[in-house]
């Protein structure tokens, strides 16, 4: 993983949880994306993709947010992002549309709470 | 009579050889004079004693090497006399040889052999029959006798002559030879290379069936084979000899040379050597200003008796080969120290944007150091500088150095917070036990807030050159060396780095010196400093007025210096996704310091970045593999044009093309046009600032 962004995973039950932090653009979505999609199994049902910690986040990371949420969908497994809502990454979202597609939470425990 | 003469005389007898003409001589007079034995006895060096040189009739005399001292019996009272000597009959006289006495002879006529005076020895003659010689037979003996001295004399004089020019020619050989040892051109050569080179020359010039180098070890307390020739087994197995045992051992610890004439009766440790069938082996120290480096041995496969010569020869090319090899190795470490430097500065000097950087490694001597520095960006757009210096030399330090470099770089990309950084780095050096201890100063700069937060771990103070050109040293932050402790804290501190500012870490070696106080070398370096124009001159300023020719220590140093913020932003980036991290950071300080808010930073960036990542996306074709990108701000009102030289391919998959919405959405005009040239974007938007 490049010095831009880490991940730090987590799994409550059968909800995986990728964290995100740092910043995401078309230099590391890949490797993200790669890193996010090795976590999905059949067994879990919900990914919690957290970008509390995420300092950037342009078109490249969104186009990547809006093809896992498509392919979870198709595998009747759910997408949910964290976002702080007063935060620019908040805004992204909304400008592209991104949290309408998408479940969106202001905090992981919210998240969490919301799909168990 | 005349022709008798003429027989001894011949001139044709000036062309035989020494012992050609003595036995030519012998059967001419027995010949003349009918007589049944003839025998030519000289006198050895010093003059004691005669040795029968040759005979006829009584060739014994000879072969059993009889001697008769000077003034004993017959032949010792001619050469003592020197005058001819006649005995009718042996049995009333004291003979001394038996052999004489054996062969049964009754009758014996002896002269002297004489040159100037000089006796050489003696030419008798003798009968098995009694006989009276006659004045004529003397006259003639003794004139055989002159001439027999004359050859000899001229044949021992030539021997000398030519042992002369012959050790001459040897000695000159021989020199060549050790010439060849110090060849300049073995100088070219990779360290390996020119041991072995030099093994070769030296079999060669010693006509040795084997030789070898054994290379003292970093410990000091073995040796270990390096090259050989003929036995290249040692240097493959790689042997080790303990310094103080066996053969090589000894050489090594008693620093002189040594000599075995039979391997089998002789303290040697090394079995190749036993296995090769090597009989007897010489040895010499190599030396240089008196250390010892290691051994240079040869053997033979056949038994020899090494001679003095032998053994001046094998130290002088010891000696020289010595030079060579130190020279080789001083070589192999400076190329080392600079490999290990390279290593060392920061990889990505472009990835670090809003600062410049210039840094610093000096080696103390020839030992690797344990002293380091880095630089590296860090998320989101901050800057690590650090310094640290690791106790000792050598290998283990430059090692725990490297082992420490990666963590830190390691725990600070994992997101740590500075104080955590330091803290984690110095629980793996307290495991790694207290051959690793650090010092440490940690440095993150924040280009946009013009910040930098500073840990120290028993390192000196980190230097800041204000951009009015004072300069001082921040406060330590209170950290203690690291590895001394695991529980020790690391408290960071904020401290302000306006832009133009220049900070500057460096290790001890810089202000300390033997017999100078620390506080005398701050206040150097800080008055240094105070006149540098920039990171650059700063370093070679230090460098100069503060580094000696041989520092005893190694020293690194590394200063960034806050670039300044023009009010026009333009800049030049190779069309790779790498680089777009490092536009974001320019922007974000250029927006920042023309009064953005920080999501008018965020959004204007992001609008950027979208040109900036088609740019990277379309720069297709050879020398297109570059995008522009300026700034320029109108009072509030901020104009970007990012310009590339490829042309935007129309989006493909479903989720692509969000690029343009975004830049439509964030900015208030959004301009793309395409040329035959490539693509120019402009974007424009008034930022909300209150009037400045």
């Amino acid at each position: 993983m490049s010095w831009l962004a880490r991940i730090v995973e987590e799994r409550h039950g059968d909800v995986q949880v990728a964290a995100v932090a740092g910043e995401i653009d078309s230099s590391n979505v890949g490797e993200i994306a790669g890193r996010v999609h090795a976590m999905l199994t059949n067994r879990s049902e919900v990914l919690v993709v957290d970008l509390a910690q995420t300092t950037y986040i342009d078109s490249a990371g969104i186009n990547m947010l809006f093809s896992l949420g498509g392919e979870l969908e198709q595998r009747q497994q759910g997408l949910h992002l964290v976002v702080d809502p007063a935060s620019p990454i908040a805004r992204m979202l909304t400008i592209t549309g991104l949290d309408a597609t998408v479940a969106t939470h202001p905090t992981r425990a919210q998240a969490l709470a919301a799909v168990s | 009579m005349l022709a008798a003469l003429q027989r001894v005389t011949d001139a044709a007898l000036a062309y035989l050889s020494e012992d050609e003409l003595l036995t030519e001589l012998l059967l001419r007079i027995t010949e003349i004079l009918h007589t049944d034995t003839a025998a030519f006895l000289l006198l050895d060096e010093e003059g004691k004693e005669l040795r029968a040189r040759a005979a006829k009739g009584i060739e014994e005399e000879v072969e059993q090497g009889v001697t008769i001292p000077v003034g004993k019996g017959f032949a010792g009272r001619v050469v003592a006399s020197r005058r001819p000597i006649f005995i009718p009959n042996i049995d009333h006289f004291d003979i001394y040889n038996p052999i004489l006495r054996q062969k049964g002879i009754r009758s014996l006529l002896g002269v002297p052999l004489l040159v100037e005076g000089r006796a050489l020895g003696v030419l008798h003659v003798g009968t098995l029959t009694p006989r009276n010689f006659t004045d004529d037979d003397r006259d003639l003996l003794q004139l055989v006798g002159d001439r027999a001295a004359l050859a000899i004399e001229h044949a021992q004089l030539f021997g000398r002559e030519r042992a002369a020019r012959a050790a001459a020619e040897n000695a000159t050989r021989r020199l060549e030879a050790l010439q060849r040892v110090t060849d300049a051109t073995l100088s070219y050569l990779p360290p390996e290379e020119l041991l072995t080179e030099l093994l070769e020359r030296i079999r060669g010039i010693l006509h040795a069936d084997t030789a070898a180098i054994l290379m003292i070890e970093e410990t000091g307390h073995t040796l270990r084979a390096r090259a050989a020739k003929g036995i290249e087994e040692e240097v493959e197995q790689g042997v080790t000899i303990p310094v103080g045992k066996g053969f090589a051992g000894r050489i090594a610890a008693e620093r002189r040379a040594i000599s075995i004439e039979d391997v089998d009766h002789a303290d040697v440790l090394n079995p190749i050597l036993r296995e090769k069938g090597i009989r007897s082996m010489l040895g010499v120290p190599l030396l240089v200003e008196g250390r010892v480096l290691g051994v240079l041995h040869i053997g033979s496969l056949t038994p020899r008796i090494f001679t003095a010569e032998d053994r001046d020869l094998l130290q002088h090319a010891a000696d020289r080969a010595a030079l060579a090899i130190e020279h080789a190795e001083l070589s192999e470490r400076r190329r080392l120290a600079e490999a290990l430097q390279r290593r060392l500065l920061p990889q990505r000097i472009s990835g670090l944007p809003g600062i410049e950087v210039a840094s610093r490694y000096m080696p103390a001597g020839e030992s690797l150091g344990g002293d380091w520095y880095d630089a590296f960006p860090l998320a989101p757009g901050k800057i690590v500088i650090a310094v640290g210096d690791v106790v000792g030399h050598g290998l283990g330090a430059a090692a725990t150095m490297a082992q420490l470099r990666t963590a830190l770089r390691a725990y600070a990309i994992d997101g740590h917070s500075p104080s955590d950084v330091v803290g984690r780095v110095n629980r793996l050096m307290w495991q790694l036990g207290p051959a690793s201890m650090t010092t440490l100063a940690y440095l993150v700069i924040d280009p946009v807030a013009e910040t930098v937060e500073l840990v120290t771990a028993g390192h000196p103070p980190p230097l800041v050159i204000n951009p009015d050109g004072s300069a001082e040293y921040l406060p330590l932050s209170g950290g203690i060396a690291l590895g001394a402790s695991d529980v020790a804290r690391f408290p960071s501190q904020v401290h302000p780095l306006p832009v133009g500012a220049t900070v500057v870490l460096y290790t001890d070696g810089l202000v300390e010196s033997r017999g100078v106080s620390i506080d005398h070398g701050l206040e150097r370096l800080r008055v240094v400093a105070e006149g540098a124009a920039d990171p650059e001159a700063l370093c070679d300023a230090a460098t100069e007025e503060l580094v000696p020719e041989a520092p005893e220590d190694d020293i690194a140093m590394i200063a960034a210096r806050l670039r300044s913020v023009d009010d026009r932003l333009a800049g030049t980036w190779p069309a790779e996704k790498d680089v777009l991290a490092d536009v974001r950071l320019m922007l974000r300080r250029w927006l920042h310091a023309h009064g953005a808010t920080e999501d008018e930073t965020y959004d204007i960036v992001v609008a950027c970045q979208e040109a900036c990542a088609n740019a990277v996306e379309h720069a297709y074709g050879p020398g297109l593999r570059s995008f522009d990108v300026q700034a320029v701000a109108d009072g509030p009102h901020v104009t970007l044009t990012i310009r590339d030289h490829g042309r935007w391919r129309p989006p493909r998959g479903t989720n692509r093309g969000r690029g343009l919405p975004l830049m439509r959405a964030l900015m208030e005009h959004v301009e793309v046009t395409h040329t035959d040239e490539g693509t120019l974007v402009v974007l424009e938007r008034t930022l909300l600032r209150e009037a400045a």
